[in-house]
């Protein structure tokens, strides 16, 4: 019988693979652990699941050369926006290697970005399946933006350089209008993005009240790891959220499901900040035009009232004309039947004083005396009697033409 | 008052005026309360409002 040290079984295994495989393969896997050495290699784990994902069907250790490594890892990033990490799908070039001692490896000669993303945008599409399905994914946006949205709760990494550029772009608003920001800090990348910011929405939520919006912002940076925000919690969270939550999460390329569902989406912090400021702006504008518009409308009721009273006082001289005339004649009127009045009050009088005279007339002694009539008077008085006389009296009779004096016998 | 309902009252005496809606007498009082509705929309965006300052800066 023949025996083998474990090297020459080793090495046959080695030969035999080098023999029969000598090609390079692509194979999709799962990364279930990568750890870059010092060396600057980097040494995976791939895996592959069963359709529960829980339990293992295939794995191996792959290893990326330096020399790969240095091209293959920013080619990956530019593509997908996102680093080599665990969870991720991939498609690598490989070949198939034995070692004596370290064992059966793959080598990684290429990445196909294409087959990562793909996989990213159908998770992408599911989380927002099922959004959908549970009739969140537009509640967020059914929320009104205020008229004056300058109470801000910003959630992001107090050491982003997103954070600062937000607060640069809202504090130098060039119209000064004024903002009150305060952060509400969360890891913006990495594992914990999801566990965190939910967190911090809770923060805000428990004070509602005292803002009008909440932005989510972090810098850019050349790698996005944008796969963080396709999280179905934290799309969840910020649909239902009370407050409209504007996204700046720094990148290019397709929405993540957080953008999705957001009120608004915008590509950075910066231009987060742009979009309140314009907000407000369009209020201000507003405010001047309502201004603009109270000083037009008082001013065109001030004319037109203006107008009014000219008219008005136009017309009074002529007004004043036609109210003399009117008096002229009334006064006339009146002049008239007084004087009428007048006259005939005295005729009439004349006419009564007629009367009178006529009655005076007859009564006067002259005018009897003329008629024929004679008066006797006797020691100064009217004798009235005969029998008033007596013998030797001396009488005076009076005539009209004079008197005579005659003594009785 | 919210600067939503001072904006809300403003546009309203606006129209009412434009419109023809409101006597000569009315007008002055009217002028009277947009002065001050402006002045309040103003104050919210170009001043700083301690009051909301301090409320923010309030630690949760």
């Amino acid at each position: 019988m023949e025996t083998l040290s474990l090297l020459e079984l080793n090495g046959r295994v080695k030969s035999t693979i080098q023999f029969e495989m000598p090609d390079s393969y692509w194979v999709q896997a799962e990364i279930s652990s990568i750890s870059p050495s010092g060396q600057g290699h980097c040494y995976l784990e791939l895996v592959q699941k069963d359709a529960t994902g829980r339990s293992f069907l295939a794995k191996a250790k792959a290893n990326i050369w330096r020399g790969t490594w240095l091209k293959l890892k920013p080619y990956f990033e530019a593509q997908t926006g996102e680093t080599l990490k665990v969870g991720m799908k991939v498609l690598l070039q490989v070949t198939v290697t034995f070692h004596e001692v370290y064992g059966y490896s793959l080598v990684v000669q290429d990445i196909d970005p294409t087959y990562t993303m793909g996989d990213m945008a159908r998770r992408r599409k599911e989380i927002l399946e099922q959004l959908t399905k549970d009739g969140v994914i537009g509640l967020n946006k059914e929320l009104e933006i205020p008229d004056l949205p300058n109470r801000i709760a910003v959630i992001s990494s107090a050491t982003a350089a997103g954070w600062g550029d937000f607060r640069n772009q809202l504090d130098g608003n060039i119209y000064g209008f004024r903002f009150y920001v305060k952060l509400f800090p969360a890891l913006m990348q990495g594992d914990d993005v999801e566990r965190s910011v939910i967190s911090a929405l809770n923060a805000v939520a428990d004070r509602r009240d005292d803002f009008d919006l909440v932005v989510i912002i972090r810098g850019g940076g050349a790698v996005s790891e944008l796969s963080c925000f396709d999280s179905y919690n934290l799309a969840f969270n910020i649909a239902n959220f009370p407050l409209p939550v504007i996204t700046g999460i720094g990148h290019e390329r397709d929405d993540t499901v957080a953008d999705v569902v957001a009120h608004t989406k915008v590509k950075t912090p910066t231009a987060a900040a742009e979009f309140i400021i314009n907000r407000v702006f369009d209020t201000a504008t507003r405010l001047e035009d309502l201004t603009r518009r109270m000083g037009d409308a008082v001013q065109d009721r001030m004319n037109s009232e203006n107008v009014r009273i000219e008219r008005l006082s136009q017309k009074l001289p002529s007004l004043f004309a036609l109210l003399k005339a009117r008096q002229e004649q009334l006064l006339e009127t009146v002049w008239i039947r007084s004087v009428n009045g007048v006259r005939n009050l005295l005729t009439a009088q004349t006419h009564k004083l007629e009367i009178v005279d006529k009655t005076l007339s007859a009564a006067d002694p002259a005018v009897i005396l003329k008629r024929g009539y004679s008066l006797t008077r006797a020691g100064g008085r009217v004798v009235k009697c005969a029998s008033d006389l007596k013998r030797g009296d001396r009488l005076t009779t009076v005539f009209a033409d004079g008197s005579v004096e005659s003594e009785i016998v | 008052m919210k600067y939503e309902e001072a904006m809300k009252r403003l546009e309203e005496i606006v129209s009412r005026i434009e419109e023809n809606k409101m006597d000569i007498d009315q007008i002055s009082d009217a002028l009277k309360e947009a002065r001050e509705l402006i002045r309040f929309c103003k104050d919210k965006l170009y001043k700083t409002d301690e009051e909301i300052k301090k409320i923010l800066e309030a630690e949760d």
